[in-house]
């Protein structure tokens, strides 16, 4: 079974390995090595896919990553995924395409009727039409066009199936972009000079435009496995450039060949991320299309096309191909496919050419002087109209194909990107760049140097310039490579468009035509950019890499000023469709974001704990696997009436020594450390410098100069930074020395009536009564055997004290707390109980400390000491921080028992229900009395002690009368922790 | 993606460094008042051009570095420790 | 053409060893202008303190300089506290030590495909061109804190202990193309080269 388009051995084919795949249900054959598009054109398939806004019939125009029409949903066993562009596409057996954007069928499209309406869907339409009223853009108007326009179908893909990515961070002396014969020289004389060098190119083999030329390949070949000898340089074929993100950081997306990807578990791409001293683009030319009357209809294409479709693939693109050029440089596809005996036709702007003479030696009929005016047929092309220039002989020529090409762009992406400003250059019709020495170079064909042997010269100097940069300076050329010589030239004469009655596109991806453009002149949207969002050239995926100039060209006639005064719009990364995949890399599922576990996590998990998420902290919420108050609510009794023990170890804890360390706490707390004594703790408030509350906790000293701050779990990392921040810039002349001891100290609170005994049994040599080791005390202690540290403070409002040792020995001390406990009914509590307890006492946590509040909102205006600076002294003096009717701290508990308290309940008056005095912040059922109780923030809340509001929860249709209490619910002289 | 080369640990992707703010502004002495406060606190240039700024390198040597970058093409121009006195590259703010 | 080193080893030969270090560690730091102090009463105990970017091996101890006058100093594990208590009181009035033996998890990284599978997360340039033997640096793998240095006998990991199972799950998952398998832990000794595996 051999397909028809199928003519010679192609460089890149194998024709002893079929490849059988489905094309819209259609089962086929192509070759190993193919591409999709190569496949399906062997297979004569020429239409491929319907147009974005006009539904016309489209087939493949490139063979390359620059593709605007063959774009196709891949059916894999993971799902559907669109977009996939067909040029690209790896061909392996068992694969099934689809066509996109039609229905139902491919040749049968109903929505191709708008291309009958096509004069009145002009570009900027959708915005002019569809203008009022005003709701119906959303719910009406918008959802059709969605469903008229657009290109692939998205599915998610989910869970197991989502395809593995990775990011690999990569580090060069020099990026080389593009592997053609610049880059190839390029990266051959650097790396000989020892210089590390990434080569990277987006084709899967090395060469450029020298696999086209069979004389070449010598010299490719030679320098290829000259740079596979060098282990300075890495080779990366199949490895797009996706953009350059600043101090020579650039992105790069290697897609991995079939045996590399089995053996990184089916990783399909790779993301890299390369940082380089230099960079040389030496990423080539692209070849442009002609804006004509029909140059959308299938079998219309690029002339390089055809030629690569030739020589990789051994495919004949057609039998009867018309050529439509303006240049020397695209008659190497004419000789090309008249050497392997298709009869071609050219068409050439020019009179004559040096090349056409060379054609017509060869037997080609070329008509000098004439341009195409239309190309017809249905569905595909079947017959071009040739017209003199000066308009007069017209003449009709049959074809099944006609192969354009109107000069070629310098690929200037990346280099614009780098902040190369562009310059024109009539000599090739089209911009070229220039990098800045220190950011790198630009070679061969990006530089505008067309030929290879030219361009094989460009890129040995640059890679000279850059290796005497770099302090690598290298020999003379070698002299043993003859490289096969250029042609001589006719230089190109400009020719972007051909008018005519029909529509002749510029970009074919967003179906915007020539008319389209100067449309948008005539509305006033001149520049070059307005240009393109009026029209929208340019923003489909391809960015607009064949059609882009030739727009800019239309503009430029319109306005009637020179192509270099209107100038090209700005190609943004990336430089092709990149998926979400690939950029999240491996930090997805369990390593999304780090988890940070206790030292006792394998304990909490085996008695049984529900664990919660705070922060990045994975926390014991109850030890109970089912949901529901019960058991949180055992757990805080067993505190209240006897003891429990918690494991507090995700306190942050900050180790602060010095002979200045006391002056440093007191310039970073609001509350005052220098009158601390030593041995014992103090809770302090910490505020940021426009005065509201930052953190919270307890800071000891353990000598004069050596303190124990600890700060809430969720600040934890906040409030190291915030103090080694003012340290070093405010205060770097306080002697001090700050050491993040979080990781290393494991703390436990054993809290309850009956925590002294149980402590008592397990610390040696401390003195627990309150005469010796009063509330507030901190001393070092031996704990079960443990060199460690109690403290005697309480978050739970009971008799309590921390534990801290060493959490390599948490498990020990726990076991041994436990073991004491025993007699008393000790039980572990979770952060569920934890919350009720301290709720119950009016402690505050993340839920109040939420930054905007001050420390005159939650009612700790007294803390803030009166003498000395400290962060947040003077703006905590502003009037507004410390007015009556700002939300304040109060306690809150429904009138009706029974009713349950939410987070977040909005408090409003009985006669103002649609005005929020303030909301709920905590709110747990109570152990100490009936009913829940809550925390809340309410509008001059002090005052309000006594009042009943009502707590409404509109989301769930609630509302309940509230008495506002004071937070202290519980013992309010503290005459518990002092026991 | 910036690039800080940092005075103690070489250059390093801006992903390890956490932003600090503008560094050409001095806490006011305690008593200077509330304007001065407010100042140092809310009042901010947006300017296009050379900036000096804290970066603190918590992924890294964990010290503050001062660092003189343009906002417009964040080339950086020096970078130093806080008690180094930096400046913009003469005749080149624009 | 594809690059030698993202090709993983076939999974028989492991391209990377992955083993604990049981250590005890304290960070050693300097009050101002008191580094040399530090460096004497080091040297004193039989250990130069390294430059910055770099660690110093002695017999049975390790000395990493990543932070400035800041040293983590790595000895045999002694009783609770016991070493940083000793370090705390040959530091008087010079500096502070502190006891980070339970707050950092020693890893010793070893193999031929080590740096490959560290590219994954690690920013740095890990070329022995650029970080050659001996050389240290602070910086952060798969968004946790690490700190890294070449040793004779491999690379020496330390990384926050609260964080160390993310990260062993995240090398794990990462090296698994290129065969990680999981060694008997290791003491200073082998780590300094004292004596061999």
């Amino acid at each position: 079974m051999r397909a028809p388009g199928r003519i010679a051995r192609g460089l890149l084919t194998d024709p002893d390995r079929p490849v059988g795949f489905r094309f819209d249900g259609r089962s086929m054959q192509g070759l190993a090595g193919d591409t999709l598009a190569a496949a399906l054109l062997a297979n004569g398939q020429r239409l491929v896919a319907r147009s974005f806004k006009y539904h016309r019939p489209r087939g493949i125009v490139t063979a390359g990553p620059e593709e605007p029409c063959a774009l196709v949903d891949v059916i894999g066993v993971s799902g559907r995924e669109p977009n996939r562009l067909a040029t690209t596409l790896l061909l392996h057996e068992g694969l099934v395409a689809e066509s996109q954007n039609r229905w139902p069928s491919l040749r049968f499209d109903v929505l191709a009727v708008n291309d009958l309406m096509g004069r009145f869907l002009p570009a900027g339409f959708y915005y002019k039409t569809f203008m009022a009223p005003g709701w119906a853009w959303e719910r009406l108007y918008e959802p059709l066009i969605r469903r008229a326009a657009g290109l692939g179908r998205l599915e998610a893909i989910v869970g197991d199936h989502a395809a593995p990515a990775e990011t690999v961070h990569d580090h060069a002396d020099v990026l080389v972009v593009g592997a053609g014969t610049a880059g190839l020289a390029a990266a051959h004389r650097l790396g000989t000079s020892g210089l590390k060098v990434m080569l990277a190119d987006q084709d899967v083999v090395l060469g450029g435009g020298s696999l086209l030329d069979a004389r070449w390949s010598a010299w490719r070949e030679s320098l290829c496995a000259g740079l596979a000898g060098l282990a300075t340089v890495r080779c990366l074929p199949r490895t797009t450039v996706l953009g350059a993100y600043g101090h020579g950081v650039f992105g790069a997306l290697e897609t991995l060949s079939p045996p590399e990807a089995a053996r990184f578990d089916g990783l399909r791409e790779r993301l890299r991320i390369i940082r380089a001293r230099r960079v040389v683009c030496a990423t080539g030319a692209l070849e442009r299309l002609i804006a004509f009357p029909g140059n959308d209809l299938p079998g219309v294409m690029l002339a390089g096309a055809a030629h690569q479709y030739l020589r990789r693939y051994g495919v004949a693109v057609g039998r009867r191909p018309v050529f439509f050029l303006n240049s020397d440089e695209a008659y190497e596809a004419v000789f090309a496919l008249s050497g392997a005996g298709i009869e071609c036709a050219v068409v050439d702007v020019r009179e004559s050419s040096l090349a056409a003479e060379r054609a017509r030696a060869l037997g080609v009929e070329v008509h000098g002087g004439a341009v195409v005016e239309g190309a017809y047929g249905r569905d595909g092309v079947r017959a071009v109209r040739v017209v003199d220039v000066t308009g007069r002989a017209r003449r009709e020529l049959a074809a099944d194909c006609l192969l354009m090409s109107g000069g070629y762009s310098p690929a200037t992406t990346l280099a614009s990107q780098l902040g190369a400003r562009l310059t024109w250059q009539e000599a090739i019709a089209a911009f070229t760049a220039d990098l800045a020495p220190a950011i790198g170079q630009m070679a061969g064909a990006a530089r505008g140097v067309f030929g290879l042997a030219a361009a094989a010269r460009d890129g040995e100097s640059a890679a000279r310039t850059l290796a005497a940069q770099l302090a690598r300076p290298v020999g003379a050329a070698d002299p043993g490579v003859d490289l096969p010589p250029d042609a001589d030239v006719t230089p190109i004469a400009a020719l972007w468009e051909v008018r005519g009655p029909a529509k002749a596109f510029v970009d074919l991806q967003n179906d915007v035509t020539a008319a389209d453009v100067r449309l948008s002149c005539r509305e006033g949207y001149e520049h070059v950019e307005h240009m393109k969002r009026f029209t929208t050239h340019g923003m489909a995926t391809d960015q607009g890499r064949i059609g882009g100039l030739v727009g800019s060209a239309v503009l430029a006639q319109a306005r009637g000023v020179p192509l270099w005064q209107v100038g090209q719009t700005r190609p943004r990364p990336f430089a092709q469709p990149v998926p979400f995949a690939a950029l999240a890399g491996g930090e997805v599922r369990e390593h999304y974001r780090p988890k940070r576990r206790l030292p006792l996590h394998d304990w909490h998990e085996a008695a049984g704990a529900t664990f919660v998420s705070t922060g990045l902290w994975l926390r014991p919420l109850v030890y109970s696997p089912r949901q529901g108050w019960e058991a949180v609510l055992n757990e805080a009794r067993a505190v209240r009436r006897s003891v429990g023990i918690t494991d507090v170890s995700t306190l942050g804890k900050i180790d602060v020594q010095g002979p200045d360390a006391a002056r440093f706490l007191d310039f970073i707390y609001a509350s005052s450390f220098a009158t601390l004594a030593v041995g014992r703790a103090r809770y302090g408030i910490m505020l940021r410098e426009d005065g509201m509350l930052l953190d919270d906790g307890t800071t000891s000293r353990l000598a004069p100069e050596h303190f124990l701050v600890t700060t809430t779990t969720a600040n934890a990392t906040a409030t190291l930074e915030h103090m080694e921040f003012h340290l070093q810039a405010v205060w770097p002349r306080l002697d001090v020395l700050l050491t993040d001891v979080g990781d290393q100290w494991a703390q436990f609170a054993v809290a309850g009536p009956r925590s002294r005994e149980v402590v008592a049994a397990v610390v040696a040599g401390l003195e627990l009564s309150n005469e010796a080791f009063p509330f507030m005390a901190a001393s070092v202690a031996t704990i079960a055997g443990v060199a460690g540290r109690v403290f005697r403070i309480s978050f739970s409002g009971e008799l309590a004290y921390e534990l801290a040792v060493p959490a390599r020995h948490a498990l020990a001390v726990w076991s041994a707390v436990l073991e004491a406990g025993k007699r008393f009914g000790i039980a572990p509590y979770g952060l569920d109980a934890l919350n009720t307890l301290r709720i119950e006492k009016g402690h505050v946590t993340a839920a109040e400390l939420n930054g905007n509040t001050s420390a005159d909102d939650l009612g700790m205006q007294r803390m803030l000491k009166k003498h000395g600076d400290f962060i947040g002294r003077a703006l905590s003096q502003r009037p507004g921080l410390t007015a009556p009717e700002r939300l304040q701290l109060v306690g809150v508990r429904p009138l009706a028992r029974a009713h349950r308290l939410r987070n977040g309940l909005q408090l409003v008056a009985p006669e103002a229900r649609t005005t929020s005095l303030g909301y709920v912040t905590s709110s747990t059922p109570s152990v100490e009395s009936d009913g829940w109780v809550g925390l809340a923030l309410v509008a001059g809340g002090r005052r309000r002690l006594g009042q009943r509001l009502i707590g409404t929860s509109p989301v769930h249709d609630e509302a309940i009368e509230i008495e506002i209490v004071s937070p202290h619910m519980l013992d309010p002289e503290n005459l518990r922790v002092r026991a | 993606m910036l690039r800080i080369p940092c005075p103690w640990c070489g250059e390093r992707d801006e992903t390890e460094f956490r932003y600090r703010g503008d560094a050409s502004k001095v806490r006011p002495a305690a008593d200077a008042g509330l304007a001065a406060f407010t100042a140092y606190v809310y009042e901010r240039d947006n300017h296009c051009g050379w900036h000096l700024e804290w970066w603190l390198h918590v992924g890294g040597c964990r010290r503050l570095l001062k660092v003189v970058r343009h906002t417009l093409s964040h080339e950086i121009h020096a970078v130093g420790g806080p008690e180094d006195q930096l400046s913009p590259p003469p005749g080149l703010t624009r | 053409m594809s690059a030698p080193d993202s090709l993983p080893m076939p999974r028989a030969t492991p391209g990377i060893r992955l083993a604990s270090c049981a250590v005890d560690i304290v960070e050693i730091a300097a009050l101002h202008g008191r580094a040399p102090e530090l460096e004497n009463i080091a040297g004193a105990r039989g250990l130069d303190l390294p430059v910055l970017g770099r660690v110093a091996v002695a017999s049975g101890q390790l000395a990493l300089g990543v932070r400035p006058a800041r040293w983590l100093l790595l000895a045999r594990p002694a009783h609770s506290g016991a070493t940083a208590a000793r370090w705390q009181a040959a530091c008087g009035r010079a500096g502070a030590a502190v006891d980070l033996s339970s707050g950092l998890a020693a890893w010793r990284l070893a193999g031929p495909q080590v740096r490959d599978a560290l590219a994954r997360a690690c920013r740095l340039d890990l070329d022995p061109q650029v970080f050659p033997a001996g050389s240290a640096a602070a910086t952060v793998m798969a968004q946790v804190g690490v700190i890294l240095a070449v040793l004779p006998s491999g690379l020496l990991l330390l990384t926050p202990t609260s964080t160390a199972r993310h990260l062993r799950a995240w090398l794990a998952s990462t090296a698994k193309p290129f065969g990680l398998v999981s060694e008997a832990d290791v003491t200073v000794g082998v780590l300094s080269g004292d004596r061999a595996t």
